[in-house]
């Protein structure tokens, strides 16, 4: 016997909106890139759970693929924010705000 | 043997060489290229003298030579129709232009003028322009060269460009005779739409056509034939008034003796001034077929012959007297048209191009000798220092105030003849008559005027006491016009044989073509086809005698009044005893001020109100369609605010909304 | 191949051009619009087409290649030449061969690029008349705009920025508008065609119409895509009251994009209107020949007295320009031989004279540097020839006899006078010519206060006689346009020849 589906998804949803909070609220881009992988994790739980629901492995080759496309959002990721701090000193993601109108 | 004919093209060609080598060489050449004009001249004279000949030898010719455009029902093109009219108005226009190119050596290249070349170019492009005119076969034609015509008195008005009034002049007279012209385009449009011809002579003429029309009875544009006549013959009437100044489109012509003298002469005796009449007489055959018209025609040659002439008394500059003169005497020949008297009329178009291009030569060599000075109150005395001028002159002035036996005597006691006879029988023309006998007595009054002025009693300035010389290439126009000014009346001699029997009325037999005409274009044809009727005080000599002891009379007291008031030494300005008349005059009546009114006064707000509109109400909608969207996405720009978390934030509520959205369509709330 | 070799040698020359240096830019760009002048004329002596492009009628440099297969329509490489388009042809490679020429003195800067826009808009403009399929004729008509957009909005005026946006804008929107209505009509027509080929459309709108389409009966879809058309070449003439643009392009321009301007893209409107809506709707053109020939005689009057109010020249040139194409409007609806056929003529005929004006008003400008009426007077004392040329093309404006302008402006006011199927043609012709007295009040005053009187200039250059380049080729034009004017069959002749098919469709003869 397993753990029924619905509890990978309610903690995948979890995961999800902790992420979702951390994007809307953090000012730091360090955190925002935090949040951002929690949630790209949240949809590897997702994709796993539901490939091991449906019995092929479909999802988990996604979920591989997510990751490695994980470790290279967060090698961009941390070489702007790197930039972003050079440029700024600071890693404030509210203040270079030149690419608008 | 190659026949006059075959050379007819190049009576108008010459000239047309001329201009072009003028243009091109003329500043290498002697004399700026006066020769080049004096030889084609010369060269069109001969061969219409030629032409002249062949047609007296009973041969008209009507030949359409080029093709012009090409339509399925109606084809224009350019032809030559050379009858007895024609032959005469070619010979008379080459040689004035031909005096007036050999006078202008005298009076323009004399006085170190600064563009000879392009003189001596526009001149040769005026005579092309209207010996094309005066043979052209066909309305259109006509039309086209008519306004070349048009185009070479502008050029030519405005010589003096640098000046400000010479140009200003010029657009007055182009434009205003583009008034009338804009009618006789109306005109020619309408006449091919209607006939499918243009032809003014053979079987398939318009007059013809026109005729044929009223005859059956046709509708033509919604109106009956003899209506529709009307209307299109008074359409192009509107260019015939523009171009012949009559009344109310002459007020360019005053205004015109800003260009040279020379080209004075010219315009007035022989080109631009007649071809209005001309056409008139050209396509006669088409007004004889409306009453209506005839009369319109002679009623706006009455008025004009006295409206002019009252207007002449009080100028004070020998070339305005001259101006009005013109028009006063174009307005006779209207008259003398509209009463159906062609021989009448042109017989005094003939003698007029003789003594006004005279009386403009004259003026020239007057203006010669006071150097450059045109104010008849500074002249006086110029009868003993410049005999030559002063007896041409006085032929010239004798001829226009129609003085027994010079020969404008004749032709316009013909006209007034005419009008008379036709009056007697229908009252309305009788205005129109009494109208042109007034006007007689004016004519000799400033006529004389003019003269006692200029060359009787002291002189009154230096210039006038040390005249400068005037060479022989003056002298030789002034006596050959002078000459045919005093005989050129024996053509025609209408009054002496009715009382003789003879048969003298040369003019007569020549436009009715007993030497030769082409059918349906001679007097006779014309006469039948006008419909008023004649009537005679007594007999027809009895009306003869007392007409011609009217005019005779009239302008016998005219020029004495003049001599009893400007005939003395020291002559005083007695036209100022008329007090407001005199204002009044001398305002010409205003004409100047309501045209230039409805140019500047009326037209000009009006096309600036339209800019307005325009700008404002046009150019703003667009305007404002643009500022609308601007104004709009100037607002919706502001929810890219550059800050990532913002972004996020729609992201997450547009997901939301379209959840919610997908929701209520799905039915999952239901 | 003769119209692909005309478009390439425009195209790859526009490329050469492009990389040349700035110095040799002028005189490369010249030498290569010769070889498109030298075989369009080449081609004017060797036509052998007859009939009418669209109708039937036998092409000239035909040539058809598939190009795209688009669900069941096949989009064709698919040119030829008629007796309407050969002449607008030759008018735009002789143009731009003297437009090249008249620039030399004026663009001094960038002049490799502009070149290469002049060259690559004649590419586009020859591909505009030469065009038999809709699509391919679409490419190229959206493709004039961006070269025109650039030789405005970079070489332009003070307030070049708005005028170019504004061009572009308005025109393409319009071509928008007309784009969607022709698209819908194609569906409209249903199966009864297959391709984009503008011969197989019009066969078909005159077999049997458009059937109904998106709920749209056929004969309403009809009418309101003639409307809309319609509407969408009317801002290309442009038509009063869509002209806005006009003034403000041509006043911001540089001189030798005002030549094209006024000579050839105006020309596109009334060529596209005389091949789509006078061809295809010979039934919508009598149901609205009435509003049509009220917008011709306004377009005449209002342009005109515009003209009146203004004192910059280019702006007295480019309203004029509004008046005379409402002239070409009139022809086209009066629906007779010579009606169209003048209304053609009158394309070709504007062309020259417009150019010529254009090129004169800009050697004033390049001598005076100001165009204003007020700002001088004299001109003609001190360049007296360019002058003398201005004063000839003026005239030719005014429709003088033996120029071109004459005898198109006859031609159509003959033709509209008679017209069978517009309704009260005498009234509106009449209302029409009055336009000749106001072309020639605004003229010479303009002549009179800058030509003539004492010479005086309000700004601070010494003025000179205008160098040969820039007199020469006003002379080649002028020489046309009497040409023309003296012998107009030499080019009414195909143009009849073109046109009568169109008029055996609908109303008059």
């Amino acid at each position: 016997m397993s753990v029924p589906v619905d509890y990978y998804v309610l903690l995948s949803m979890a995961l999800f909106c902790i992420g979702l909070f951390g994007i809307l609220t953090r000012r730091n881009a360090l955190m925002f890139l935090m949040s951002v992988e929690i949630m790209l994790n949240a949809a590897n739980v997702n994709l796993i759970a539901f490939a091991f629901y449906h019995g092929n492995l479909t999802g988990q080759v996604f979920a591989l693929f997510t990751m490695a496309l994980a470790a290279a959002e967060v090698a961009v990721g941390l070489g702007i924010i790197l930039v972003l701090y050079r440029n700024f000193r600071d890693v404030d993601v509210t203040v270079p705000s030149a690419m608008r109108w | 043997m190659a026949t006059a004919f075959e050379f007819a093209p190049a009576i108008a060609l010459f000239p047309l060489a001329a201009f072009v080598i003028a243009l091109v060489f003329g500043d290498y050449m002697p004399k700026k290229g006066a020769f080049a004009g004096i030889f084609a001249t010369a060269g069109s004279l001969l061969l219409s003298l030629w032409v002249l000949a062949t047609v007296a030898g009973g041969e008209p010719y009507n030949e359409q030579l080029y093709q012009w455009a090409i339509g399925d029902q109606i084809g224009f093109h350019f032809g030559i129709l050379l009858d007895p009219l024609s032959a005469l108005m070619l010979v008379i226009v080459s040689l004035i232009a031909l005096l007036v190119h050999i006078f202008s050596l005298g009076y323009m290249n004399a006085e170190g003028e600064t563009g000879l070349r392009r003189y001596y170019a526009e001149l040769g492009l005026f005579t092309f322009s209207m010996l094309a005119f005066v043979f052209a076969d066909n309305l259109l034609m006509a039309f086209m060269f008519f306004e070349l015509v048009g185009l070479c008195s502008y050029l030519l008005i405005g010589f003096w460009f640098r000046t400000e009034s010479a140009p200003s002049a010029a657009k007055k007279a182009f434009l205003v005779t583009r008034f009338g012209d804009y009618f006789f385009l109306v005109g020619v449009v309408a006449i091919a739409a209607t006939f499918g011809t243009l032809s003014f002579a053979g079987t398939e003429s318009f007059p013809t056509a026109a005729e044929a029309a009223i005859d059956n009875g046709e509708t033509l544009f919604g109106f009956d034939a003899e209506t529709w006549v009307t209307i299109t013959g008074l359409l192009v009437l509107g260019g015939v008034i523009g171009k012949s100044a009559q009344f109310p489109l002459h007020t360019w012509l005053p205004d015109a003796m800003e260009g040279p003298t020379t080209v004075s002469a010219l315009i007035h005796a022989a080109t631009m001034v007649a071809a209005g009449v001309y056409l008139v007489a050209r396509m006669f055959g088409f007004y004889a077929q409306s009453p209506t018209a005839l009369s319109i025609i002679a009623f706006v040659g009455g008025f004009t012959a006295l409206f002019a002439a009252t207007m002449g008394v009080v100028k004070d500059d020998i070339k305005q007297v001259l101006a009005y003169s013109t028009i006063s005497q174009y307005g006779y020949m209207m008259l003398g048209l509209g009463v159906g008297g062609y021989v009448a009329g042109v017989f005094h178009l003939m003698n007029h191009a003789f003594f006004k291009a005279l009386l403009f030569l004259g003026a020239g060599a007057v203006i010669i000798l006071m150097h450059h000075e045109q104010d008849m109150w500074k002249m006086g005395g110029l009868k003993d220092k410049a005999p030559v001028a002063y007896y041409t002159f006085l032929s010239g002035a004798l001829a226009l105030a129609g003085i027994v036996p010079f020969s404008g005597f004749w032709s316009k006691d013909e006209v007034l003849f005419d009008a008379l006879i036709v009056g007697l029988e229908q009252p309305l023309f009788l205005a129109a008559y009494a109208m042109g006998l007034i006007g007689v007595f004016f004519t000799g009054f400033y006529t004389f005027r003019m003269v006692f002025l200029t060359f009787h009693g002291e002189p009154r300035t230096d210039a006038a006491r040390d005249p400068h010389p005037i060479g022989w290439s003056v002298k030789v126009p002034l006596i050959v016009l002078g000459v045919l000014a005093l005989v050129a009346g024996v053509v025609n001699l209408a009054p002496i044989g009715k009382l003789t029997g003879a048969e003298i009325t040369f003019l007569e037999f020549w436009l009715d073509g007993e030497y030769g005409a082409i059918e349906g274009l001679t007097y006779h044809a014309y006469h039948e086809a006008v419909p008023f009727a004649e009537g005679y005080i007594g007999t027809e000599t009895v009306t003869m005698l007392v007409g011609a002891g009217l005019s005779l009379g009239l302008a016998l007291a005219g020029a004495g009044l003049a001599y009893s008031l400007y005939n003395v030494p020291e002559p005083v300005p007695h036209t100022e005893k008329l007090g407001s008349v005199r204002t009044l005059l001398r305002s010409n009546y205003y004409q100047d001020e309501y045209q230039v009114w409805l140019a500047e006064g009326l037209t000009l707000p009006l096309a600036r109100a339209a800019d307005r509109f325009d700008q404002g109400v046009i150019d703003g909608v667009v305007n404002g369609v643009s500022s609308v969207s601007l104004f709009g996405s100037g607002w919706i720009k502001r929810i890219q605010t550059g800050v990532v978390t913002n972004y996020a934030a729609l992201l997450v509520l547009g997901f939301i909304a379209l959840l919610v959205v997908l929701g209520l369509h799905g039915g999952w709330f239901a | 191949m003769m119209i692909e070799t005309l478009i390439a040698v425009a195209l790859v020359g526009a490329l050469v051009t492009f990389v040349a240096p700035n110095k040799v830019a002028g005189k490369l760009a010249f030498a290569i619009s010769l070889i498109p002048a030298a075989l369009s004329l080449w081609m004017f002596t060797a036509f052998d087409g007859s009939g009418n492009a669209l109708l039937d009628g036998q092409l000239a440099f035909e040539s058809r290649m598939e190009w795209i297969q688009l669900g069941e329509y096949s989009i064709s490489w698919f040119v030829g030449l008629d007796g309407i388009s050969l002449p607008l042809v030759v008018l735009t490679t002789v143009l731009i061969t003297l437009a090249i020429v008249s620039s030399w003195t004026p663009i001094d800067d960038r002049q490799s690029q502009f070149y290469g826009l002049l060259l690559f808009i004649e590419a586009n403009l020859i591909g505009v008349f030469a065009a038999l399929d809709f699509f391919l004729w679409f490419v190229f008509w959206e493709a004039v705009l961006i070269p025109m957009y650039l030789l405005i909005g970079v070489w332009g005026g003070p307030r070049r920025k708005y005028a170019a946006i504004k061009f572009f804008v308005y025109t393409n929107v319009a071509s928008l508008v007309m784009f969607v209505a022709f698209i819908s009509l194609v569906f409209g027509l249903g199966d009864s065609v297959t391709s984009f080929a503008l011969p197989e459309i019009a066969s078909a709108m005159l077999e049997g119409g458009p059937g109904s389409f998106a709920g749209i009966a056929g004969s309403t879809l009809a009418a309101a895509v003639f409307v809309a058309m319609f509407l969408g070449f009317a801002v290309k003439v442009p038509v009063v009251p869509f002209h806005t643009w006009l003034p403000d392009a041509h006043v911001e321009a540089p001189t030798p994009a005002s030549v094209l301007l006024a000579g050839v893209l105006l020309k596109m409107g009334t060529y596209a209107l005389l091949r789509f809506n006078f061809t295809m709707f010979p039934d919508q053109v009598e149901a609205f020949a009435i509003p049509i020939a009220a917008l011709a005689v306004v377009s005449v009057i209002y342009g005109a007295m515009l003209a009146l109010a203004q004192t910059d020249l280019k702006r007295i040139v480019a309203y004029s320009s509004v008046s005379s194409m409402g002239y070409v409007i009139l022809g086209l609806v009066a629906y007779t031989q010579f009606g169209v056929g003048g209304a053609t003529f009158q394309m070709v005929s504007h062309g020259l004279i417009s150019g010529l004006m254009f090129m004169a008003v800009g050697v004033i400008y390049n001598a005076t540097h100001t165009r204003m009426v007020t700002d001088m007077s004299g001109m003609a004392d001190r360049m007296p020839i360019a002058v003398g040329v201005l004063i000839a093309g003026a005239f030719g404006y005014m429709g003088l006899p033996l120029m071109s302008g004459f005898a198109a402006e006859y031609f159509i006011f003959f033709g509209a006078f008679g017209s069978e199927m517009l309704e009260y043609a005498p009234a509106f012709t009449a209302l029409a010519m009055f336009g000749i007295v106001i072309v020639a009040g605004y003229l010479l005053f303009a002549m009179q206060r800058t030509l003539f009187g004492p010479y005086r200039l309000e700004t601070d250059y010494d003025v000179g006689r205008a160098p040969l380049h820039d007199v020469a080729p006003m002379f080649v034009l002028l020489a046309l346009i009497i040409a023309l004017g003296v012998a107009p069959e030499l080019i009414f002749d195909m143009i009849k020849d073109a046109v009568d098919p169109i008029l055996a469709l609908g109303g008059g003869a």
